[in-house]
């Protein structure tokens, strides 16, 4: 055959590559429990639709070439749902996957060119950290991005502007890269076992001698439940695998597009009449926000974020008639509902999410204010509330007000309530507003009255409170029958879709930090 | 299989709503604490029948103490 010795060596490099780290290097990542880089990608993307950029590829130390197939990441784009997105995927089989010039050229290749072409990007992050000695030295940390110098490519890796929606999971260890990638990320998902944290605790154990485990720095629990860094938890790769698809259906491939309408499950708002049995009738009483989002939206629509961090606010993606929403709501079985720091930080990231991919944002009131005392101060909680609101001023998708019991105070606004240009706005009739919860109000008014006086001085502030004199001066658009509330959620959808813009957003925070 | 409902704040217990041996569905609100001026459902978690209720009415409890037992 012709050039048959250059096809063949040609045939021989690509199955090098194919053979990532080598058989030894394979097992003990399958006796870990964990698929490879090439494993992984089979199962994410639809079958043979890799599209791999840089296979041959390597490191670019002398004498390296060889024990680098593709230099420990591979990349490139893929199918997923039949629809194309870029992928890069960290091959813990070389060298851990740790990070080095060429290895970086590759993702920022990828990165750019998703932003380029309008594509998300799945990352499946798994690293020891920076690669040495490549990165040691005067010139190890100026090539650290990949060539250095004056050009600008540390930025390609620090930096995100929301163009299009950027996803991580996290398989194993996740050290350097996998998380400056994951803090970018519009999306995170945490595969349970896995790591992320800045630096591995054996780094640590050497140069302060800590005592803690990778777990403690960056397992599931740290990020699910106190950083909410990550946004959902896989209980393995192939649930990891099934998260980022069905994160990806309710996303638009770019900032420029609508996420994709979908079929409205049978049976959707049927329980619609039902949903006064929910809320309670004592206004003390706390039920479950949940129950009302699962009433509302389309049958199994709901894709909870962040649900295990900032309880006393819920953010969730769903669907209504088909079409993607975002509910923010506040959950009364939490501390009552009233938002603590973690709950504003959280609002921050969905709010971001929602602008900068085209998705109208409900939110659900029921809160009787902020978290508050010395502990909210020592976090800030000020700050919080106003970056907050500082995030919702610059929303420009719209914006679907619901006051569905209490809505007080600065929270009211922060919930997007009367004077914060919510573009549909209404209460139920058990809507209530004021300055303060009239309890607490009434503690401060009248709290050196006798019981009885005090008691019926709040009875007379708590009618006070009642929605319908916001309704007359027309501060709300309507006081509405809760039983009404999906049909309500569907007009305005229709109305928007209608419109001039067809709810694409101006994405003015698509610059906002990424993480809080 | 047992399983402990705990408590998910700190507060006081303002309703028992379940009896030892009662059949419960998820969701179903087992006990009612009361704080910070609100009464706060606590719901089980999965289907199973009572075991055990290891509170009073009026117990002042801590967040994580536990509640019911199922099983």
């Amino acid at each position: 055959m012709k050039f048959e010795h250059l096809l063949d060596e040609l045939v021989s490099k690509r199955r090098k590559a194919l053979d990532q780290g080598g058989p030894d290097k394979i097992q003990k990542q399958h006796e870990k429990g964990r698929l490879t880089a090439r494993e992984r990608i089979d199962r994410l993307l639809d079958k043979d639709s890799l599209f791999e950029f840089g296979m041959l590829a390597c490191s670019d130390r002398p004498g390296m070439e060889e024990k680098t197939p593709a230099d420990g990441i591979v990349t490139g784009f893929g199918m997923i749902n039949g629809r194309q997105v870029g992928i890069i995927a960290n091959d813990f089989t070389v060298l851990a996957s740790s990070n080095s010039r060429v290895y970086s050229k590759k993702a920022k290749y990828i990165r750019e060119q998703v932003v380029e072409k309008g594509l998300p990007l799945v990352w499946l992050g798994e690293s020891g950290g920076g690669r040495l000695p490549d990165l040691q030295g005067a010139r190890g940390i100026a090539t650290l991005a990949g060539e250095g110098g004056s050009d600008r490519w540390i930025f390609s890796q620090y930096s995100h502007s929301r163009e299009t929606p950027w996803t991580i999971g996290i398989m194993g260890p996740g050290n350097g890269v996998p998380m400056w990638q994951a803090c970018l990320s519009d999306f995170v998902v945490q595969v349970k076992g896995s790591t992320l944290s800045v630096s591995g605790a054996r780094a640590l154990q050497k140069s302060i001698a800590a005592t803690y485990t990778d777990e403690d720095m960056g397992g599931w629990k740290i990020h699910a439940e106190h950083t909410g860094i990550t946004d959902k938890v896989a209980e393995d790769e192939e649930d990891c695998f099934r998260i980022i698809k069905t994160f990806l259906d309710y996303m638009p491939s770019n900032n420029t597009e609508l996420p994709p309408r979908s079929s409205v499950s049978e049976g959707s708002g049927e329980t619609m009449d039902s949903i006064l049995d929910i809320l309670p009738e004592k206004r003390t009483r706390a039920y479950n926000m949940y129950k009302i989002i699962r009433a509302v939206a389309d049958i199994d629509s709901i894709f909870d974020l962040k649900e295990s961090f900032g309880k006393t606010l819920i953010t969730c993606l769903a669907r209504i008639d088909g079409y993607v929403v975002g509910f923010v709501a506040n959950q009364p079985m939490v501390n009552g509902g009233a938002m603590d720091t973690a709950a504003l930080e959280k609002m921050m990231s969905f709010l971001c999410l929602c602008d900068s991919f085209n998705i109208p944002l409900i939110f659900l009131h029921d809160t009787p204010g902020f978290l508050v005392g010395r502990e909210a101060e020592l976090k800030k909680v000020g700050a919080k509330v106003t970056n907050a609101l500082h995030a919702l001023a610059q929303v420009s998708v719209p914006k679907i007000s619901i006051i569905i019991r209490k809505s007080y105070g600065q929270a009211s606004a922060n919930m997007c309530g009367p004077g914060t240009g919510p573009d549909f706005v209404v209460s139920w009739p058990t809507g209530e507003a004021g300055f303060l919860d009239p309890e607490a109000a009434a503690d401060v008014v009248y709290g050196a009255l006798p019981d009885e006086e005090r008691h019926n001085l709040t009875q007379e502030m708590l009618k006070d409170s009642s929605m319908y004199p916001l309704a007359q001066e027309y501060f709300i658009h309507d006081v509405i029958d809760p039983r009404q509330t999906r049909k309500y959620i569907c007009n305005t959808l229709r109305l928007i879709r209608k419109s001039k813009t067809r709810g694409i957003g101006k994405h003015f925070l698509a610059n906002w930090p990424t993480k809080f | 299989m047992r399983i402990e409902i705990a408590a998910p704040m700190p507060g006081t217990v303002a309703e028992i709503l379940v009896d030892i041996g009662d059949k419960v569905e998820i969701d179903d609100e087992l006990v009612v604490i009361e704080a910070m001026k609100m009464e706060i459902p606590v719901c089980s978690t999965t289907k199973g029948t009572i075991y055990d209720i290891r509170v009073k009415l009026k117990d002042k409890i801590e967040t994580d103490q536990v509640l019911v037992v199922l099983e």
